[in-house]
């Protein structure tokens, strides 16, 4: 995208802030827990001298699972007028210090996602999120505002999170290695 | 494995090899080469000079060979001979040197260098080179400034910042035309410093033989996107009024660093979009609507980045001659030109089908039908973006979307059609079982070479069912031999692949001219250090074309001396090789699903072929050269 918004940050913050808040009923968290299958679970903190990459290759989905999740995050970032992506995050099971990018989008617009991190420390304002179930702003790199909003499941626990962001000038040209 | 005694009984491969060892024997015969060949495993004692190395004998900046190169040295002696150089060359190639400037004291030097030619068609290339200095302290040359003859200067050389630098090296290229006349040239270098004249007479002989104007495989130099391009030419970015990305400078870059790899033999890949489907803007045409309105609003960038490169114009000027390039990328991906909100919907296949086939049409109506365009999948479920792996794929499971996209793809063109539409696949752990289940779906295949390595015959059953094949990996470190950068080119032609791939060559690092990583992600540099508005080429890309046209000389043979022979004697002169050798054996883990064996599994399946190549000599290459160069002169 290399569209200019016409928007103000405030008015963009305003319609981040509301699909946040749609995410909270409209994603499934149940679903949301079973995108990332036991193998890529399993792999994901194991380490080998001999393979680099054994946690990447060993990474896997459900992709029905990440389908169905991934078409309601693109469905909702059309809610708003700009560019805009949604974002799933989740935690990672035995690991509550940590959180993991679960499905990015088209425009690659992300504060926090690290290229080709299979998980991440956990951000102090996911963590709030995850603890509070209250909706966080962040503007912390390149311009770029998010809106950080909770997924619940089932129980009315809190399953994850959404990074809701957008860019008043969006990079078009980064690497796409 | 080839019996030994059906392959040694060619008649013709007996007076190939008779040929190539009395050549040898010959070049071992002749005294060292100039005064440099008489002490070349140590500096040489500083004096004013002007001398010769071979193309495989890379030089540093004190008048010595560098470490990776100096073990082959012996193998240089005789290549001049006192202040005489004799080159030999077929037509439809370059004959390349090293020619070295040494002064005793730091000062001023020019040089000149110039072969006669009446006709004008036999030209002189000189090219400056970049002495690179390693994290190690080391220093070794790969990037070629291109300078003009008389070229002035002083040693040390001002912006090389090399202290107690000796030597400056220049890379000779002597174009050599399908069309020039055969028969001798004479020529000359001189070098004026401190008061005196050195000369250097040179003796060029060129050969009736002409290589075929199409090389014998494909060296490929891939790249992601074209953000690097402002990193690297800044200054062009800031002398850019508006949007770069939309202006003429960025178009006549792009269309520079495809002209660099095509003058030297090799084709030139970007890829447009991201791990997320992110396109960008001059990679793919403009849409608008959704749906059954989806539409091309506009090929304004497109057609500005691609349209002079696939109807050949931007290598108008080039000595090869305008040609469309072979291969390129399609912006196609799981979100473009569908959006993948629609994945199993009728959107994503009415969205699909409609802009692929108005993308066929436009391709139709511009005569754009000599370039392989190519739908591939380059994502990765790591990355997150998508629920399945179009690159490198591990788990089988995901295979059913490249079935998926393979009719996408049949219904969305003319059955007739003449624009060249690929579906390529970069494989490796799955390939075996790729080869299989997408037969007829896949037509392009691009192999690791690791994996590949156990597959021995699978290149040519691929090709023998018109499939492409190529295996990828990437340049050879500057601190690895002269030759390693031969081997990759070698190895496609005798596992009978197509091409070759080097997934990254557009990438030199942060400070490449005095903080160099090895330059394992380049073959090309920014001329913009030196004035220049264009990339300029290095040492290892020159080794490598001149390899691929050699290697192409070598395989114009096969009708008299048999393929197989040829392979044979090729591998024996490289490294004492036999072509078997060349491969691995499959191991017996390979019976077992791809996810079930492990990056370490892989690494030691390979270990016979790593360690074939773990010694190899910056001669290599050049004990090739010499037999086919005794071929060409029998064969004429």
């Amino acid at each position: 995208m290399t569209e200019k918004m016409t928007h103000t940050p405030e008015q963009i913050e305003q319609e981040l802030d509301h699909i946040a808040s749609v995410a909270a009923v409209m994603v499934d968290g149940d679903l949301c827990r079973h995108i990332v299958t036991p193998r890529a679970l399993e792999y994901m903190f194991k380490s080998d001298p001999h393979d680099r990459f054994l946690a990447g290759d060993n990474y896997d989905v459900n992709d029905a699972q990440f389908n169905s999740a991934k078409n309601t995050l693109i469905r909702l970032s059309r809610l708003a007028p700009f560019a805009c992506d949604v974002n799933l995050w989740m935690p990672v099971p035995g690991h509550p210090d940590k959180i993991q990018a679960v499905i990015r989008n088209v425009h690659d617009l992300s504060q926090f996602y690290v290229f080709a991190a299979i998980y991440q420390d956990l951000f102090p304002p996911m963590r709030t999120v995850l603890e509070t179930g209250k909706r966080v702003t962040v503007r912390q790199h390149r311009g770029m505002i998010s809106v950080l909003g909770p997924v619940y499941d089932s129980l009315g626990d809190i399953a994850g999170l959404v990074e809701v962001a957008a860019q008043p000038s969006s990079p078009a040209h980064e690497g796409h290695m | 494995m080839k019996p030994p005694d059906k392959t040694t009984s060619h008649p013709s491969r007996r007076t190939f090899l008779q040929t190539a060892l009395g050549a040898l024997a010959a070049e071992q015969a002749l005294p060292a080469f100039g005064e440099a060949g008489q002490n070349s495993n140590g500096p040489q004692a500083r004096e004013t000079r002007l001398f010769a190395l071979p193309q495989f004998l890379r030089p540093d900046p004190f008048g010595d060979i560098v470490h990776a190169d100096r073990n082959a040295a012996a193998a240089g002696n005789g290549f001049q001979k006192g202040h005489r150089l004799s080159l030999e060359c077929p037509r439809g190639t370059y004959a390349s040197f090293h020619l070295m400037v040494q002064t005793a004291r730091p000062g001023e030097y020019t040089l000149d260098l110039h072969l006669n030619d009446r006709s004008g068609k036999i030209q002189t290339d000189l090219y400056r080179e970049w002495f690179h200095r390693l994290h190690s302290g080391e220093y070794y040359p790969d990037a070629l400034v291109p300078v003009s003859a008389p070229h002035r200067s002083r040693l040390p050389e001002p912006d090389n910042k090399i202290a107690n630098q000796s030597t400056q090296a220049f890379w000779v290229d002597i174009w050599v035309p399908a069309d020039a006349a055969p028969g001798d040239y004479s020529g000359r270098a001189t070098l004026q410093a401190e008061g005196r004249r050195r000369t250097l007479e040179l003796h060029l002989k060129v050969l009736p033989a002409v290589i075929p104007a199409e090389d014998v495989v494909t060296l490929d130099h891939n790249s992601y996107g074209d953000s690097w391009i402002a990193t690297q030419f800044p200054a062009c970015v800031r002398a850019t009024s508006g949007d770069f990305y939309k202006s003429d400078e960025l178009f006549r870059l792009i269309h520079s660093y495809h002209r660099i790899f095509y003058e030297n033999h090799g084709i030139f890949h970007q890829l447009g979009y991201s791990h997320t489907g992110r396109v960008t803007p001059e990679f793919a045409p403009a849409l608008e609507g959704e749906g059954r309105k989806k539409r091309i609003a506009n090929w304004n960038l497109y057609d500005r980045h691609y349209g002079p490169l696939m109807d050949g114009s931007a290598f108008a000027h080039t000595r090869r001659g305008p040609k469309p390039i072979p291969f390129a990328y399609l912006p196609i991906n799981p979100e473009w030109p569908a959006s993948w909100l629609w994945w199993g919907q009728p959107g994503y296949e009415a969205e699909f089908t409609r802009i692929v086939g108005e993308m066929e049409q436009h391709f139709r109506r511009n005569g754009w039908t000599q370039t392989h365009l190519e739908m591939f999948f380059n994502h990765k479920k790591r990355y997150k973006g998508f629920s399945w792996d179009g690159d490198e794929v591990r788990f089988p499971k995901d295979l059913r979307y490249f079935h998926d996209y393979g009719r996408l793809l049949k219904k969305a063109l003319p059955a007739d059609t003449p624009v060249r539409f690929v579906f390529r696949a970069d494989v490796s752990w799955d390939m075996q079982q790729q080869f299989r289940n997408l037969n007829g779906v896949v037509n392009m295949w691009t192999c690791s070479g690791g994996l590949l390595s156990w597959h021995k015959g699978a290149p040519k059953m691929l090709r023998e069912r018109g499939d492409i094949v190529w295996y990828y990996g990437g340049p050879p470190r500057v601190t690895q031999p002269s030759s390693a950068i031969t081997e990759m080119v070698l190895r496609a032609w005798v596992w009978d692949t197509m091409g070759f791939l080097h997934w990254l060559a557009v990438s030199p690092g942060k400070d490449p001219w005095f903080n160099f990583t090895g330059g394992s992600t380049t073959l090309v540099y920014s001329g913009e250090r030196f004035g220049l508005r264009d990339p300029i080429p290095s040492v290892r890309l020159k080794i490598q074309r001149n390899t691929v046209r050699e290697l192409t000389l070598l395989d114009s043979f096969k009708a008299r001396h048999g393929l197989e022979d040829l392979k044979a004697e090729a591998t024996k002169q490289f490294n004492g090789s036999m072509p078997d050798q060349w491969w691995d054996p499959r191991p017996a883990f390979a019976d077992k699903p791809p996810y079930d064996y492990t990056n370490a599994d892989l690494n030691s399946a390979t270990a016979r072929t790593r360690k074939l190549f773990s010694n190899l000599d910056a001669a290599a290459w050049n004990r090739v050269r010499q037999s086919i160069m005794q071929l060409a002169r029998e064969n004429q």
